[in-house]
């Protein structure tokens, strides 16, 4: 009893100051306690370790990071190249105990930075690899590594007493809320478009897929039910979070959680790890106080229910240049999803600002490329396959800048056949969300000249609906 | 702690009521017309009773008398016994293209029979001399002359001196029957081992579809690996293989026009375009099941896709008219008949975009030949 009183002091208001800005500013940095943290670290941990071992397991690490002879980049990070065999089984293995040493608490901040550097890289190798939920967890490794996780129920405590902890400012885990709702809240808007809403696309070209499935499976060739797939997946995803944070329906949230992302994982196993990913990180919306029992039942230690003082709560080193560090992250946070808005023609035809937006699971896209190289009057074209894995040619054949990339590549393996000045030029049909497959890109325009921008590709043709 | 986990349960009982009443009010209510369920299993079961196991019965028949011919021959090498023996070999080599499309089902991959009967190189092979639909005399001379050979070795080398094509060198190649003179036992055992792998593996895929018809017809998944998955790749594949080693490559496409006359399938038999047909007859067939009203052409109808069903379906049509329109032996054709070859490809490659994008995409199946999570 006399526990649950003081957990409900926490998160309130103080009401000695009037003016809400105030509040705010003071509740942003009030203490509360640290076992939201601790379970976050915990959860986190123990799930990509199991996901690195599996995406070990099945063999990707050969397909997709040792077999291609070639790698779409990211610009500006040409840099990073793929360690080759043992290489990358080795910077696997590193990332994997990065994981399990996030998990112990020991060496928290070095195995912190290990795992956020060592994914990012991993990640960074091929573009055609990208998926949101891999962004998502290199920017929760990072946001981990300014974090005090490891002050409570971790090896480091135990074997520094002195670094122990009970309480932390708001704001730490505010900045892993903000994440989350960051996800939510874009794939949300990002649904409300004519195509998803009006049409019911791309879930009338899934769902039929899906008829095998044991109960629903009948139902999925019913227009209603892409209806209400489309429409349940945009205001869920638009509103869950306000949801989450009002505890009075929180836990009414949690259950729309689980039913969700477990109907996803089930509808569509091609997703692979992302339902766990969210089904797991969202816990951190539960209260401080949530935690605080789930970890006072596991250790018994009474600092937990110690009321905040100078010895118990954790204090950052420097204020200020963390402010601005966090201010620099949510603004850009913000800023990344919506820089969409800068380009003309049609966001999911041209895909420019497209992704590290929070597209989850938008449309469906596919396309044929030819691409052929000239040179004075010869002409060859290209067998995409002697120079791509499927999924780098499958993904290229739909998104603009691999497209240009590609077409680089080409002009220097065949200028390495002695072919002195090759033009390239592609031939690409790609259909979205069920349009008969039309030109993707002017093919006349000779890719090899054309440059990597951030500005609008205009040999990208207009998409006709 | 026991209070939020009792009003979770609580929450997860009340949505599960309201979820259960939802679908059992529906269950209810008539079926809205023009949304009919499509029958996917079927569809394979047609698929599998009507045109692969009786495919495969034939084509085994069909190696079974290849098998007589060539052993005839080997023994009696003559103009009469040769003329039979290419005879045989057509006639299994066009039955071949009756299961190509199969490739890729389970029976057809643990019997490597698209490496031992009809190689056709892959898309992937960067080999500059063996390529497409080459036969590595040499190595089928080496392996004459030594005797010693390894024919389910897996490597280039062991698929280019195995399968039809070697068996068309061994018969019809330069010299067939004067070959014989010379070395004679080893010529006769290796043409025969070669006659003896294709039958074992076309007896094996035989039998196994007999096991694995159940697994086939009961899995109506789409995902990669599944049999529609798997059938909807090979479609691609297939023309993947008529846009390049059947076509393009020998064509000079990726070679500034430069031909490769000899790299043609069944060139020795010369009956490369009755071949290409007969495998994009059949591909149709596969797309439209014969009009039984259980292929994927119907399948797209009821996901009332019927514009892109007559696209697929007509493209299919001028396709098979322009492929037609080459005369065999295609080895000739590329360079006499040019501007056939270059329409009859073009076309090609539109019936390539079709069924690689639209109809991949509508049927919710992936051209991959890798699992992989996506997003």
């Amino acid at each position: 009893m006399e526990i649950n009183q003081r957990f409900k002091t926490e998160e309130v208001c103080n009401p000695g100051k009037p003016s809400l800005f105030k509040c705010c500013s003071i509740k942003w940095n009030q203490q509360i306690s640290i076992a939201p943290l601790v379970s976050f670290r915990i959860i986190f941990g123990l799930l990509m370790c199991f996901s690195l071992i599996r995406f070990w397991w099945r063999g990707w690490i050969e397909a997709v990071y040792i077999l291609p002879k070639f790698h779409f980049n990211y610009w500006g990070f040409e840099w990073v190249t793929p360690l080759g065999n043992p290489g990358m089984y080795i910077l696997f293995a590193i990332i994997v105990i990065s994981t399990i040493l996030i998990t112990l608490g020991l060496f928290y901040r070095i195995a912190a930075i290990t795992f956020f550097l060592g994914f990012t890289y991993v990640e960074l190798i091929d573009v055609t690899t990208y998926l949101n939920h891999y962004y998502f967890i290199s920017l929760v490794a990072f946001i981990m590594i300014w974090l005090p996780a490891n002050r409570f129920f971790s090896l480091d405590a135990y074997l520094r007493p002195s670094i122990k902890k009970a309480h932390v400012s708001l704001f730490t885990v505010g900045m892993l809320r903000f994440q989350l709702a960051i996800v939510y809240i874009f794939a949300g808007l990002a649904k409300l478009n004519y195509d998803w809403l009006i049409l019911a696309e791309p879930m009338r070209t899934w769902l039929p897929a899906k008829s095998h499935l044991p109960v629903v499976g009948k139902y999925m060739y019913e227009e209603w039910v892409a209806y209400l797939f489309s429409w349940f997946g945009a205001i869920y995803d638009s509103l869950i979070v306000f949801f989450l944070l009002n505890r009075k329906t929180r836990s009414f949230a949690y259950v729309f959680v689980l039913i969700f992302h477990v109907a996803t994982a089930i509808f569509f196993p091609g997703i692979g790890m992302f339902p766990y990913v969210m089904i797991a990180s969202t816990l951190i919306f539960f209260s401080s106080d949530f935690h605080k029992k789930l970890l006072f039942r596991l250790t018994g230690d009474t600092l937990l229910i110690s009321a905040p003082n100078s010895t118990n709560m954790h204090r950052f080193r420097f204020y200020k240049p963390l402010y601005i560090g966090m201010s620099i992250y949510i603004f850009l946070q913000i800023i990344i999803p919506l820089r969409f808005l800068f380009y003309p023609d049609h966001l999911f035809w041209s895909e420019e600002g497209y992704r590290f937006s929070w597209r989850v699971m938008l449309m469906e896209k596919a396309g044929n490329a030819i691409f052929r190289v000239k040179d004075a009057d010869k002409i060859y074209e290209v067998n995409n396959a002697q120079f791509l894995t499927p999924l780098q040619e499958k993904m290229m054949s739909t998104q603009p800048d691999l497209i240009l990339k590609y077409a680089h590549h080409l002009a220097d393996e065949y200028k390495k056949r002695d072919i002195k000045k090759p033009e390239v030029y592609g031939e690409i049909y790609v259909t979205l969300n069920g349009t008969p497959s039309q030109l993707f890109i002017d093919s006349t325009v000779n890719l090899a000249q054309r440059q990597l921008s951030w500005k609008h590709y205009n040999w990208i043709l207009p998409y006709t609906r | 702690m026991k209070k939020s986990i009792m009003a979770l349960m609580g929450n997860i009982a009340v949505i599960s009521v309201i979820f259960l009443a939802c679908s059992k009010g529906s269950k209810d209510a008539p079926d809205q017309g023009g949304n009919e369920n499509f029958d996917k299993t079927a569809m394979l079961t047609y698929y599998a009773d009507k045109m692969i196991i009786p495919g495969y019965t034939a084509f085994q028949q069909k190696i079974n008398a290849l098998q007589a011919a060539t052993t005839a021959f080997a023994n009696a090498p003559s103009p009469a016994t040769q003329t039979e023996a290419i005879t045989a070999l057509k006639t299994a080599h066009l039955q071949y293209q009756y299961i190509e499309a199969f490739n890729n089902l389970t029976p057809a991959t643990s019997a490597t029979l698209e490496y031992s009967v009809n190689f056709c190189g892959g898309l992937t092979n960067t080999d500059l001399l063996l390529n497409g639909f080459s036969v590595d005399s040499v190595t089928i001379e080496n392996n004459i002359s030594t005797g010693v050979y390894n024919l389910s070795e897996y490597s280039n080398k062991s698929f280019y001196s195995q399968g039809f094509p070697a068996l068309g060198y061994l018969i019809t190649g330069p010299n067939a029957i004067a070959k014989f003179t010379t070395n004679t036992a080893n010529r006769v055992i290796y043409i025969n081992d070669v006659a003896k792998r294709i039958k074992a593996l076309t007896d094996q895929v035989v039998s196994d579809w007999g096991i694995y018809r159940t697994t086939f017809i009961s899995n109506t998944q789409s995902n990669v690996g599944s049999p529609i998955g798997n059938l909807v790749n090979q479609m691609a594949y297939e023309m993947d293989v008529l846009k390049g080693p059947r076509i393009g490559w020998p064509f000079g496409k990726q070679s500034n026009g430069q031909v490769f006359s000899t790299k043609v399938e069944g060139y020795f038999t010369d009956n490369s375009i009755a071949l290409a047909v007969a495998n994009l007859k059949n591909l149709k067939l596969v797309y439209t099941a014969g009009g039984s009203r259980k292929g994927f052409s119907d399948y797209l109808n009821t996901l009332g896709k019927q514009n892109l069903n007559s696209l697929i379906t007509s493209q299919f049509d001028i396709t098979l008219a322009k492929l037609e329109a080459i005369p065999d032996p295609l080895s000739n054709s590329l360079t006499a008949e040019a501007t056939a070859v270059n329409t009859a490809y073009g076309e090609i490659q539109k019936l390539l975009t079709l069924i690689k994008t639209d109809m991949a995409s509508a049927t919710g199946v992936q051209i991959s030949f890798m699992d992989n999570d996506g997003d």
